[in-house]
C-alpha cells in the first residue's frame, strides 16, 4: 500500500472515530470534560506549587556566595526572616566585622508590611519592603537595571525615595516621580526596578535609615550579609560567626538550600501524587466510556471482521477514539488550567488578573503544559487498550448468534 | 473459485452438553453458481454460511479454495480472503451507522488499499447499478430498508469477489422489495459470474437457484 492511500485511510479513520464519538454526544461530552477536569486541576495546582517553588529558589538568587546571618529566634524561609528575631545592628556588624576571612558584610531590613496607596491598606504578603545602606545597593542588586534606564537609585541615608519592584508599579500605576504614603511617610518613587525575580517584583527598596524609621525598628536589622574573602569557604566563615556570637545563625548557600530542599521534595511528592491520582481517575474514565461504547458496537466491529478489516484496523479505531477524547479534553484542560492558575496566583498576590497575562508562561510554563498534555493523552491512549482488544475479539459469526 | 468442502463439521459447546450445528457437510461450490441453502430456523444454515464465508472455523472437516485447504489458514490469512475474494450480505444490512452509503461502499476498497478516486469512482458505479445514486451521502438511519440492503449488496460487491455470501438478505423486507434484491442478487450472478450463496426462507430466491440444498439439524442434502 503506498503512503498516500495509507494517509488516506488514515483520515478516513480519523473522520470515522470522530462520527463514533459523536453518535453518543452527551456520554462523549461528560467523559471529555471529566479528562479536562483532571488537567485543569492537575496543571492549575502543579502551576502554582511550581511557582511557590520557583519563588523560594530564587529568594537565594540575590545573596549568592554570601553567608546569611540572622538571628536564632528567626523563623527564615531561604534565610528571608519572615517573623520575629531582630539583630542590633551596629554592635552585631561590628562583631562579625572583626572575624578574619570576610570581604565585606551588608546590614538589611526586610519587612513584609501594610503599603497605604492612596488611603487604602493593602495587606501583607503581597508586598515588601527592603532597607539596604545606599552605598551597598550594587552588592545586593549587581547589575539589576532600572526600567528604561529612567530614574536612579536612593542617593543619601536621609532621602525620602525608594525603588519599586515593575509588578507594584504596574499594579497601582505607579512611575517615577510619583508619591507613596508608607505609615505616614511620603516617599518618591525614583526607579522601577526592571527584573523578573518574584523576590524584588513585589520590593519597595528604601535606605536602611529609612527603612527603620518608617517600620519603627531603630537600629535593628534581621538579615546580615557577610562576604568571604577569596580563599575562605563559606562554610569557614560561618562556623566562625557562629562561634564568635552566640546568638546569630549564619547560613551558608548550601545550608540555606538544604533547609528549603525537604520542603520542595515534599511539595513535589505531594503533587506527584495528586497527579498520579488524577490520571489513574482519567485512564478509569476513558476505559469505562470506550468500554461501554465497544459493547454497544459489538456488530459493528464484528461487522468489520467480515468484511476483512484487520485487527489492527480495528485496534486503531478504538484507541484513536479513546486518544480523541484525551486530546479534546487535555485542550480544554490546558485552556482552563492555565486561567485558574492565573486566577490561583492573582488571588494570592492581589495583583489584577489582567495583570498576570502578559507573563502567564511565567506561571504556567509552556514546557510544562506539553508535558500535562502528552501525559493525558498517553493516559487517553492507554485506557482505549483493553477496549480495543475486547474490540478485536468481536466475530461475526458469535455476534449473530448472541442477537438471535 | 472454487470450494469444496469435506465432511464440514461445526460443534458448539454449551457447558456440559454439546449442539452440532453442521454435520458432515460435503459441499461443492463451482464457478458462477447459484446456490440456495434452506431449512428451517436453527437448522444450522447460518453456521454453514459462516463456516463457507471463513468467518468461523471448523471443529471437524476442511474447506478447500481452488484445491487449497484454508481451514487451517490463520484469521488473518482468512480476512484477506474475505476482503479480496468474498462478499456478504446480512439480513439486518450490517452498515457501518456513522458512514454514509457511499463510504460504506468505499470502505473494502479502502481496507484493501485502493486509492481514494479509485474508491469513489468505483462505489458511485455500484451505488448507481444498484439505483441508489440519489442516496449517496445518506447515512443508514436515513435509507429504508430496501435501500439498506442495496447499500450492503454494493458494499459487497466492491472488491469484485468471486462469491458472495447472502445470509437471509430478503428476511427483513417487505415482498416488492425482496423481488428487487433477489433480482439483483441474480443479476450479479449471471453478469458478473460470481457465485451467489444464500441462506433463505424465500421461495423465490428457491425458484431462481440453480441448486438447492435443504439443511435439517445440520445434515446437509441436495433438494433439486
Amino acid at each position: 500500500m503506498n503512503s498516500l492511500v495509507q494517509g488516506e485511510l488514515r483520515v478516513r479513520l480519523l473522520t470515522l472515530c470522530f462520527r463514533n464519538l459523536s453518535r453518543r454526544k452527551l456520554r462523549t461530552l461528560l467523559c471529555i470534560i471529566g479528562v479536562a477536569l483532571a488537567t485543569t486541576f492537575v496543571i492549575a495546582v502543579g502551576a502554582t506549587t511550581m511557582r511557590y517553588a520557583t519563588v523560594i529558589k530564587e529568594m537565594n538568587v540575590l545573596f549568592s556566595g554570601q553567608v546569611m546571618v540572622v538571628s536564632k529566634d528567626a523563623i527564615v524561609i531561604q534565610a528571608i526572616p519572615i517573623g520575629g528575631g531582630m539583630l542590633p545592628q551596629n554592635s552585631t556588624v561590628n562583631k562579625i566585622k572583626n572575624i578574619t576571612g570576610l570581604e565585606k558584610t551588608v546590614p538589611i531590613l526586610f519587612v513584609t508590611p501594610s503599603i497605604e496607596v492612596s488611603g487604602t491598606l493593602i495587606p501583607v504578603p503581597e508586598n515588601f519592603s527592603m532597607g539596604v545602606p545606599v552605598e551597598d545597593w550594587r552588592s545586593i542588586f549587581g547589575s539589576t537595571p532600572l526600567k528604561g534606564n529612567v530614574g536612579h537609585f536612593p542617593i543619601n541615608e536621609s532621602s525620602n525615595e525608594a525603588v519599586i519592584g515593575p509588578s507594584l508599579a504596574d499594579q497601582y500605576r505607579w512611575s517615577v516621580g510619583t508619591k507613596i504614603l508608607i505609615n505616614g511617610y511620603e516617599l518618591e518613587v525614583v526607579g522601577i526596578l526592571d527584573t523578573k525575580l518574584a523576590l524584588l517584583n513585589r520590593c519597595v527598596v528604601m535606605s536602611l535609615k529609612l527603612a527603620q524609621e518608617i517600620y519603627n525598628y531603630r537600629g535593628s536589622v534581621n538579615i546580615i550579609t557577610a562576604k568571604p574573602v577569596q580563599g575562605t569557604t563559606q562554610k569557614n566563615l560561618a562556623d566562625a560567626i557562629e562561634n564568635q556570637i552566640s546568638y546569630v545563625n549564619a547560613l551558608t548557600e548550601d545550608e540555606r538550600n538544604d533547609m528549603i530542599q525537604p520542603i520542595l521534595v515534599q511539595v513535589e511528592t505531594w503533587n506527584l501524587g495528586l497527579q498520579t491520582v488524577v490520571f489513574a481517575m482519567s485512564l478509569i474514565l476513558v476505559m469505562t466510556v470506550t468500554l461501554m461504547s465497544v459493547s454497544e458496537r459489538r456488530r459493528d466491529f464484528a461487522t468489520l471482521d467480515a468484511i476483512g478489516a484487520s485487527v489492527s484496523y480495528v485496534f486503531r479505531v478504538v484507541i484513536v477514539e479513546s486518544t480523541l477524547i484525551g486530546v479534546l479534553g487535555g485542550v480544554l484542560g490546558i485552556f482552563f488550567g492555565s486561567l485558574l492558575a492565573l486566577v490561583l496566583a492573582s488571588l494570592y498576590t492581589n495583583i489584577s488578573l489582567a495583570q498576570f497575562f502578559p507573563s502567564i508562561f511565567e506561571i504556567v510554563p509552556p514546557l510544562y503544559l506539553i508535558e500535562i498534555f502528552a501525559a493525558i493523552v498517553s493516559v487517553s491512549c492507554i485506557g482505549g487498550v483493553v477496549p480495543a482488544l475486547n474490540a478485536m475479539r468481536m466475530r461475526i459469526a458469535e455476534v449473530l448468534r448472541a442477537e438471535y | 473459485m472454487r470450494m469444496k468442502t469435506t465432511d464440514l463439521t461445526r460443534i458448539y459447546r454449551l457447558g456440559p452438553s454439546e449442539i452440532t450445528a453442521v454435520n458432515k457437510v460435503n459441499l461443492e461450490i463451482t464457478e458462477a453458481m447459484f446456490m440456495a441453502i434452506v431449512g428451517p430456523s436453527g437448522s444450522g444454515k447460518s453456521t454453514l454460511l459462516h463456516l463457507i464465508g471463513l468467518n468461523d472455523y471448523p471443529t471437524f472437516g476442511k474447506i478447500c479454495i481452488d484445491d487449497a485447504d484454508v481451514s487451517l489458514l490463520s484469521s488473518s490469512e482468512h480476512r484477506k480472503i474475505r476482503l479480496l475474494r468474498m462478499g456478504f450480505v446480512f439480513q439486518t444490512f450490517n452498515l457501518l451507522p456513522t458512514l454514509s452509503a457511499l463510504e460504506n461502499v468505499e470502505l473494502p476498497m479502502a481496507l484493501a488499499g485502493k486509492s481514494s478516486k479509485e474508491q469513489t469512482e468505483k462505489a458511485l458505479r455500484l451505488l448507481e447499478a444498484v439505483g441508489l445514486s440519489n442516496r449517496l451521502v445518506h447515512r443508514p438511519k436515513e435509507l429504508s430498508m430496501g435501500e439498506m440492503q442495496r447499500v450492503a449488496i454494493a458494499r459487497a460487491l466492491a472488491n469484485d469477489p468471486e462469491m458472495i455470501i447472502a445470509d437471509e438478505p430478503t428476511g427483513e423486507l417487505d415482498s416488492k422489495t425482496a423481488k428487487e434484491i433477489i433480482a439483483l442478487l441474480f443479476e450479479i450472478n449471471r453478469k458478473k459470474k460470481a457465485i451467489v450463496v444464500v441462506a433463505t426462507h424465500d421461495e423465490k430466491i428457491v425458484d431462481v437457484a440453480d441448486r438447492i440444498y435443504l439443511i435439517e439439524d445440520g445434515g446437509l442434502r441436495l433438494q433439486s
